[in-house]
């Protein structure tokens, strides 16, 4: 691995963390140690390692625990759509106010940014499903804590567009 | 702890046979000796077959270190190696007894078979 990609991967990880074992770890990624599939390991480690940082985390940490959860992707992956709905929703009335996006024949649209919105908050409802189906059965009380986070951001997403009449 | 799902297999083994608990594979290497990033992953390969990710190892590295079972030394170049502490030892010891008494108990039921 070169040393641009290694440095640009150790980027990927939290400044706490780079300041700690950014030079071993990119000296261990200079060294010859398996090309893409390390470099997918690293992504995939540098985004578990900004979802659950290590410092604060602990080894004997349950797997059922609300941190461990948290980092399963069909638990934080529609936090992160109902999050990305509501930048959307709020760059667009910083933008261009709460009026009609765009007029098509002659009638108001409601614009791209509402159809990007209505997909995101539609598509992770099966992620929502699937999250539940899953971890219910398994750990209740913190799959439960893991919904209530998920139902806040979507509320969250849907409060602008209800208060604002978009 | 750490998902021990993306831990890259050693190529010569396709089968079964891998045991992947990072945590505990970077104590096993670190018994025998301080070693850097690059030694543990060579040494890990050659004890049980499984070759670890970079980003796994070093996710097994930070959560060791925070608790007191591995310790950093000084750097050599931009290397850093770590070694094991009495702490860690002794987990590791407690750890393998466990194992020891899934492997005795796995054999007796595989022996009528």
């Amino acid at each position: 691995m070169n040393l641009r990609i290694a440095q640009l991967l150790t980027r990927l990880y939290p400044r706490a963390w780079r300041e700690r074992y950014g030079p071993e770890f990119e000296a261990l990624l200079l060294d010859d140690i398996g090309g893409v599939r390390a470099g997918t390991n690293v992504i995939w480690s540098a985004v578990c390692e900004r979802i659950s940082p290590t410092q604060g985390g602990k080894m004997d940490q349950p797997a059922y625990s609300f941190r461990a959860m948290l980092k399963h992707p069909s638990a934080f992956i529609p936090v992160a759509m109902s999050l990305t709905a509501l930048a959307l929703v709020l760059g667009r009335v910083a933008l261009v106010g709460t009026g009609p996006e765009v007029v098509v024949n002659g009638r108001p649209d409601e614009g791209a940014v509402a159809h990007l919105w209505q997909l995101l908050m539609a598509g992770q409802l099966p992620v929502l499903a699937f999250f539940a189906i899953k971890w219910l059965p398994r750990a209740p009380r913190q799959t439960l804590g893991i919904l209530a986070v998920q139902a806040g951001a979507v509320l969250a997403s849907i409060a602008p567009v209800f208060f604002l009449n978009l | 702890m750490r998902s021990t799902r993306h831990v890259v297999l050693a190529d010569q083994d396709p089968g079964m046979g891998h045991y992947s608990d990072p945590p505990l594979l970077v104590l096993a290497s670190l018994a025998s000796g301080p070693k850097h990033g690059h030694a543990m992953i060579e040494d890990i390969a050659s004890l049980c077959g499984t070759r670890l990710g970079p980003g796994t190892l070093y996710g097994a590295i930070a959560r060791l270190e925070q608790v007191g079972w591995i310790e950093p030394l000084e750097p050599e170049e931009r290397r850093r190696p770590y070694r094991i502490t009495a702490e860690g030892m002794r987990v590791l010891r407690a750890k393998m007894a466990t194992l020891q008494q899934f492997v005795n108990a796995g054999a007796e039921r595989l022996e009528p078979l």
